[in-house]
């Protein structure tokens, strides 16, 4: 089986926003987590070892999970490798890719209506029912629906705007 | 997959992954398919920006004739789960400032640990021989500081010279 390379960058950055899920943003190892999960991906593609293409989401997942189990249980056995050098460098790239993400999500939030970022703090960050959100603004479930689409493809627009702009500036 | 077409249910399975809220299962079951699938991928990607920014509560904090003006810079809500309940706490309890202003035209809500948080920093601001006056609560609030007598302790303004006047004159 032919993984293209595209479809593997894909993969890569999807596999990131997973291993980050389960091991912390900071970790020093995500991209070491990320690569052998990749290495043992592609040996099995290329030893046709994938019985059911249709599921290979769920493959690479299982093969994501085991790397990451592999991780923790020698975590707990060994210390890492120059800990203190590895973890201050890969946070420092890390806290300043955030810096850069933040200010580009500020201008997206701040550029929203306060009913529409009320609108996504309750959907997105409380722990409140859709009948609960629903209540408290006075609006029918449909009319809930439509508001919480805009309101985030509105942001989405401004976020990507705002990010455009600072690659361009910064070249 | 089901949430792949219907887009509200994919957003509150995006939301739940995101506060940790999913079980194992669906958890398995939306990672295997986010790793094949851009477009919910993509979704993902932009809830947790947005997840991000919003969870980030910012208070500015400026000072007028000695009294320190608090404000949220974004729609807020003073409740007993709300992010920005932990930022004013930390503003006002950690803070040397015992002048106190606080500025709630942005502030849409606020249930009993709300108001528990606004006595407490009244509290801390009076034994630091200080104070502290709201400016600008919406009608709702305005109301529940009546019912409930608060307002009777937290003096409240609708003009920002008018209420750090009051600081001098008391």
């Amino acid at each position: 089986m032919q993984i293209d390379k595209e479809s593997l960058d894909k993969f890569r950055l999807k596999l990131r926003t997973k291993v980050r899920y389960h091991v912390g943003s900071f970790c020093p190892d995500e991209e070491d987590l990320v690569q052998e999960t990749l290495v043992r991906f592609l040996r099995f593609a290329e030893e046709n070892r994938i019985r059911n293409p249709a599921n290979l989401g769920a493959f690479l997942n299982g093969v994501c999970n085991n790397v990451i189990m592999e991780y923790r249980r020698r975590l707990w056995r060994e210390e890492p490798y120059e800990p203190e050098l590895r973890e201050g460098v890969q946070a420092a790239d890390r806290e300043a890719e955030l810096v850069e993400d933040r200010e580009a999500i500020d201008t997206g939030l701040c550029q929203l209506s306060d009913r529409d970022q009320l609108i996504l703090r309750a959907f997105y960050l409380e722990d409140r029912t859709r009948a609960e959100i629903c209540n408290a603004l006075g609006v029918t479930d449909t009319q809930f629906r439509v508001a919480l689409f805009r309101a985030k493809e509105r942001f989405r627009k401004i976020y990507r705007q705002s990010l455009k702009r600072r690659a361009a500036t910064s070249h | 997959m089901l949430f792949h077409d219907e887009a509200l249910l994919r957003e509150e399975i995006i939301a739940k992954y995101l506060r940790r809220q999913l079980d194992a299962t669906s958890t398995e079951e939306f990672e295997s398919h986010y790793l094949t699938c851009d477009e919910c991928f993509e979704e993902l990607r932009l809830s947790q920006v947005l997840l991000e920014g919003l969870a980030q509560p910012r208070i500015d904090r400026r000072y007028s004739g000695g009294v320190a003006v608090l404000q949220f810079t974004r729609s807020a809500q003073l409740t007993r789960r709300s992010a920005e309940f932990t930022v004013l706490s930390q503003s006002i309890l950690e803070q040397k400032d015992t002048k106190v202003l606080i500025d709630l035209s942005r502030v849409s809500r606020i249930d009993s640990a709300g108001l528990g948080l606004l006595m407490s920093c009244y509290s801390h601001a009076v034994r630091n021989q200080g104070g502290l006056k709201l400016l600008n609560p919406n009608s709702a609030i305005r109301e529940l500081l009546h019912v409930t007598r608060i307002d009777a302790v937290l003096e409240t303004y609708t003009d920002e010279q008018e209420a750090v006047q009051s600081f001098r004159q008391s």
